[in-house]
């Protein structure tokens, strides 16, 4: 049996390894690389270190990154706000998996999570058994994170409610927790910190209050709008995507390209060349969103295709993206292609008259 | 060249405050007898001007060419300038400081392409673009900044890091003949000072790296320097710069993203995290006061986020980029929408320089500057309101002056319309004969200094030049509008020799103008003057002039109208202008012949060769003035409307019939039945046809017009159905404010219908 999914420090280990081998100057403490090397690890770098090439797990503005890493490294919580499908969680798993070795310190931000999730728990057997003790005691991954000097991640921070919001704020300054049935304060190791994301669109669902934002640094990750770096990640990620799980057909590099431009030309509402206003569909038409409309039609050509991605099967995959918010979008598309594509060359002219099928339904 | 090789060569970059620093330092170690700097030889009488202790920069040199021919060049300098600072430093300590480039009366002869932005730009974009790419800066200036202002240096190793930087620069990419020959002519300079008798030890030179470059490894050429033999007329004078215009010339040598925040770096000695600190400091008071919750915790985080950036890049100190980013990363929670919009003004600033009294200005400066302190008028580079009341001398003074500058053109002042802005005339003379009031906005901009210099070729005094830029129209005017708008301007503006050519031009254009809209534009502005006559002084034009005038040309224009309605469609909306501006003079100036134009207008309105919107103006205007009785009305509309085959004229001729006065005409029963007539007997594929244009016809209606028309209507439709009958009686009666608005819910949801339909 082997995983559908290796977290990051896992999947990059080799590189990891290589470039704490060959780090040079000082490290923050509880950092298993310098700060430098983070930047590396997460952009990739041309020439190898160590013998190991370093591949680039984000394609975009530098400045992000390094803004993300010194906030890591100083006292403040770093935030993570972006769109949806603009790779923050993935940023996050990153940059934890090079700083502290580890991305698993992990708080999913729900409207259920409680204040146990961020704190501790308790084992109730154990503790009917033997009352409060430390085995009984079922650490939160901050807790855990605290103990370790390591970050800890906190996806969605937005989703919780007002009552963790605050409990997080105690957390951040005092940077310790107090467990008074064991009469004990667990102190923060350094090199704790706590990276969260949050969702732009979900703005106004729990928005964060005064007092916690001022824990943060802000750091938006933008929408790319460059169309060559979106081809690039798209085709990256999607090559991953099938590696990891070891089904779908590689896409000829003219689709991705076509898909790619179809999106941001429907995010932007407007063609690229500044000619033709298109309506924008209600449906969020992220970056990953492309990457995995891209991986579905590899799936589909291998399984009932020709074992290559052609128009008719991106136009299958891109319905079941399209129609998540309804029927409204499916017509904005089909509009999209009956009027923008109609004029385009090449692959346009078949995925045409493929999408005129798969959109009928 | 031996000689020469011994003085002490300063490289530097224009506008870097770390330069400076370095070359304070070395000014104050060397103590040179005789200062050389990069700048035209014929400023060297302005020397004196410029380092003056009531100068203030950012100040420029100023050059502009005195044949008529257009062209100026300007030599900006900051307090953190390194050409000031030598210049300064001269003068504060006696000794001599002499400029050594090429002249501007030679750098204005050289053709626009060649000479543009001196003393700056020494070479090509691309040497600059091949050196930030290699540094993995984003941008130069990010490279300059990371390598030259954050780093500490002493002189000989900032000479070496520059000298090097220059080389690189130099061997990038062609250097152009105009740069080799200035190279020469400086040191031909440079040798002749030598000659003189001056030891070379005892002369610091301050020139850019690229040059200075040049001249530490002996590559000039001599000879070049006769191919600059070329020279214009030229002025030269100090002008007050401002920090936005010194922002907004970026490249190598022309200016800095940031002037305020180099300035606060050139302040505090070269230490730019002070500068980044005060910088912050100033962000957040900003944030406060637009009312943002910013602590000063958040200011401090921004410092240390800052600080730590440039660590990670390895620069010795933050700069403005990692301002920029801690600055959104902290103070701004992520949103660079801020910084943007109001934060990243305030490093660049909004300061105006000031030079000393009563030097280096030309009369129209002066004649501004002095006009200004003593009407206390705005002299910053801040937006000031002022309303005047033309009853209040002062105000009327202040009038004429803003008029005079507004007339040429001199970016200064600006009048604020009122809701009839949109017409053509706003911000003219025009619109200001009917009012007692004007609403001004002033603001200094260096460029009203400029306007300033650029229009002393017109004359010597504000009135002087103003009197000749408005002959210069009048020759240029083909048209008795064009003639008349000349008139008013120079009303306004206090010229008499300018109202008599004006009114000379009028009564000669007059006689042949065709072109009613002109005419009509001619006609307004004489009434105009005719009613200004009675409520201000004299101008030099009363109404034993203007009225004839009047008389004539409106006569022409009367003359002129049924030719000029078988209009184009493009043209029509211009003439049914005309038409209603006509109308009004007619019906107000007792003077004028009222009868002719009324029989004109209903000979318009009849017409079917006129276009339909001019012959649908006209009859509107006849309704309103109840010169036609309903009968003639009636007749005439169902003369219109029975042409089917042409149902797009027909909704043509509404356009202009609505256009007049739309309240009137709706509230009219007889019009409205005709029109709803009209409306039920178009078929569904005619209708389709001229649902644009009465789409355009309806959209001009207001809310209240379509109140009525829907009232109207319903009324007309009484006795077809007797519950569209009671909801007629309840909004004929009732005076609830709220059933009204229902009932204009109800258009609005027709006009949806209607906008639905399309």
């Amino acid at each position: 049996m082997t995983e559908t999914r290796t977290p990051a420090e896992t999947k990059y280990q080799a590189e990891i390894d290589a470039l704490i081998a060959s780090d040079e100057g000082a490290r923050p403490p509880g950092w298993a690389m310098t700060p430098k090397s983070v930047i590396t690890y997460v952009l990739g770098s041309d020439a190898p270190v160590g013998g190991v090439r370093i591949t680039a797990k984000y394609i975009g503005d530098r400045a992000t990154i390094e803004v993300a890493v010194a906030t890591l490294a100083s006292d403040r919580a770093l935030l993570l706000a972006g769109e949806p499908g603009t790779a923050k969680s993935w940023l996050s798993e990153h940059l934890t998996a090079a700083i502290s070795g580890t991305s698993a310190l992990i708080v999913q931000g729900t409207a259920g999570t409680s204040e146990e999730h961020i704190k501790y728990g308790w084992n109730y057997a154990m503790l009917l058994a033997e009352g409060p003790s430390e085995k009984a005691l079922v650490p939160s991954p901050i807790l855990r994170a605290m103990r370790e000097g390591k970050i800890a991640r906190f996806e969605e921070i937005t989703r919780t409610g007002q009552e963790v919001q605050d409990a997080l704020i105690s957390i951040l300054s005092e940077k310790q927790i107090a467990i008074p049935e064991l009469g004990t304060i667990t102190q923060a190791q350094r090199g704790f910190n706590v990276l969260a994301t949050a969702n732009t669109r979900d703005r106004g669902v729990n928005e964060m209050s005064a007092a916690l934002k001022r824990r943060f640094n802000f750091v938006v990750v933008p929408v790319v709008t460059d169309l060559e770096q979106e081809i690039r990640i798209v085709k990256k990620r999607e090559e991953e995507l099938r590696s990891d799980y070891q089904v779908g057909a590689p896409a000829p590099d003219e689709l991705a390209r076509l898909l790619v431009t179809m999106f941001q030309e429907l995010r932007a509402g407007m063609t690229k060349d500044g000619k033709t206003k298109v309506k924008a569909p209600g449906a969020i038409l992220s970056t990953a969103e492309a990457i995995s409309v891209l991986f579905q039609s590899g799936i589909l050509a291998q399984s009932f295709g020709s074992g290559t991605v052609s128009p008719a099967e991106l136009a299958r995959a891109l319905v079941g993206a399209v129609g998540k918010e309804g029927e409204g979008d499916l017509k904005i598309v089909r509009e999209y292609v009956e009027t923008v594509a109609k004029g385009r060359d090449g692959a346009w002219k078949e995925f045409g008259k493929a999408a005129k099928g798969a959109f009928r339904a | 060249m031996s000689d020469a090789s011994r003085v002490h060569l300063f490289p530097v970059r224009h506008h870097s405050p770390r330069t400076s620093v370095v070359l304070a330092a070395m000014l104050a170690r060397v103590e040179p007898d005789l200062v050389l700097v990069e700048g035209p030889t014929d400023a060297n009488g302005l020397i004196d001007v410029l380092t003056h202790p009531e100068t203030e920069p950012p100040v420029a040199l100023l050059a502009y060419r005195t044949d008529g021919q257009p062209g100026s060049s300007l030599w900006p300098f900051a307090r953190y300038s390194p050409e000031y600072v030598a210049l300064r430093w001269a003068r504060e300590h006696g000794k001599e400081a002499r400029f050594i480039d090429l002249t501007a009366a030679q750098s204005l002869a050289l053709d626009r392409a060649e000479g543009e932005a001196p003393p700056s730009a020494p070479e090509a974009p691309s040497p600059y673009a091949q050196i930030t790419e290699r540094s993995g800066q984003r941008s130069f200036e990010e490279f300059w900044e990371a390598s030259f202002e954050a780093p500490e240096y002493d002189e000989t190793a900032f000479r070496a890091a520059l000298m090097g930087f220059a080389e690189l620069v130099r061997h990038g990419g062609p250097r152009r003949d105009l740069y080799r020959a200035r190279d020469a002519i400086m040191l031909a300079a440079i040798e002749k000072a030598i000659a003189d008798g001056m030891a070379p030890e005892r002369i610091v030179v301050v020139l850019g790296a690229a040059h200075a470059a040049a001249m530490a490894c002996g590559d000039v050429e001599p000879a070049l320097a006769a191919t600059l033999d070329r020279a214009v007329p030229v002025a030269l004078t100090v002008i007050p710069y401002s920090f936005p215009r010194l922002a907004e010339q970026l490249g190598y040598g022309a200016g800095n993203r940031a002037p305020f925040f180099y300035q606060r770096a050139h302040d505090a000695g070269g230490d730019y995290r002070r500068a980044t600190l005060e910088v912050l400091v100033d962000f957040t008071d900003h944030l406060r006061l637009r009312g943002f919750g910013v602590s000063l915790a958040d200011t401090i985080e921004a410092y240390r986020l800052a600080c730590r950036l440039s660590d990670l890049r390895g620069k010795s100190g933050p700069g403005l980029d990692e301002v920029r980013e801690a600055t959104i990363a902290t103070l701004c929670r992520g949103e660079s929408a801020h910084v943007d919009s109001f934060l990243w003004p305030t490093v660049i600033g909004k300061g105006v320089g000031r030079v000393s009294k009563g030097v280096g200005k030309n009369s129209l400066q002066e004649e501004f500057w002095t006009t200004v302190a003593r009407l206390k008028l705005a002299r910053t580079d801040e937006v000031e309101a002022l309303t005047l009341r033309l009853a209040d001398a002062v105000h009327v003074e202040i009038s004429i002056f803003l008029h005079r500058l507004r007339t040429l053109d001199v970016p200064y002042a600006s009048m604020v319309g009122t809701k009839r802005s949109a017409s053509p005339e706003a911000g003219s003379g025009l619109e200001t004969l009917s009012r007692v009031r004007e609403a001004w906005q002033c603001q200094w901009t260096p460029s009203t200094e400029i306007a300033l210099i650029e229009a002393i070729v017109l004359g010597e005094s504000l009135r002087a030049a103003t009197e000749r830029l408005l002959g210069q129209r009048l020759t240029s005017a083909t048209r008795v509008g064009q003639a008349s708008n000349v008139l008013v301007d120079a009303v306004v503006t206090h010229t008499p020799g300018a109202v008599s050519l004006a009114l000379d031009a009028c009564e000669r254009l007059a006689a042949h103008d065709d072109d009613v809209p002109s005419l009509a534009t001619a006609c307004r502005a004489l009434a105009g003057l005719v009613s200004y006559g009675s409520n201000r002084e004299s101008f030099g034009a009363d109404e034993k002039v203007l009225l004839p005038l009047l008389e004539k040309t409106f006569a022409r224009a009367t003359l002129r109208l049924p030719f000029a309605v078988s209009a184009s469609d493009e043209e029509a909306p211009a003439l049914t202008e005309a038409m209603r501006v006509l109308h009004e003079l007619a019906l107000t100036q007792a003077a004028l012949d009222r009868d002719a134009w009324i029989a004109v207008l209903a000979e318009v309105a009849r017409s079917f060769g006129a276009h339909p919107r001019c012959a649908g103006c006209a009859a509107g205007l006849l309704v309103l003035a109840r010169l036609w009785s309903d009968a003639e009305l009636d007749a005439a509309l169902r003369l219109r409307i029975s042409d089917t085959s042409e149902a797009r004229k027909t909704a043509e001729f509404l356009i202009g019939f609505l256009e007049v006065n739309a309240l009137a005409i709706v509230k009219n029963a007889t019009v409205v039945s005709i029109l709803d007539a009209y409306l039920q007997g178009l078929s569904k594929d005619e209708f389709r046809d001229v649902v644009p244009t009465l789409r355009r016809a309806f959209a001009e209606l207001g809310k209240t017009e379509r109140r009525y028309l829907v009232e109207s209507v319903v009324a007309i439709r009484e006795h077809d159905a007797p519950e569209t009958a009671q909801l007629a009686a309840r909004v004929m009666t009732d005076q609830d404010a709220e059933q009204l608005r229902a009932v204009g819910d109800e258009i609005a949801k027709a006009m949806d219908d209607l906008d639905d339909l399309l």
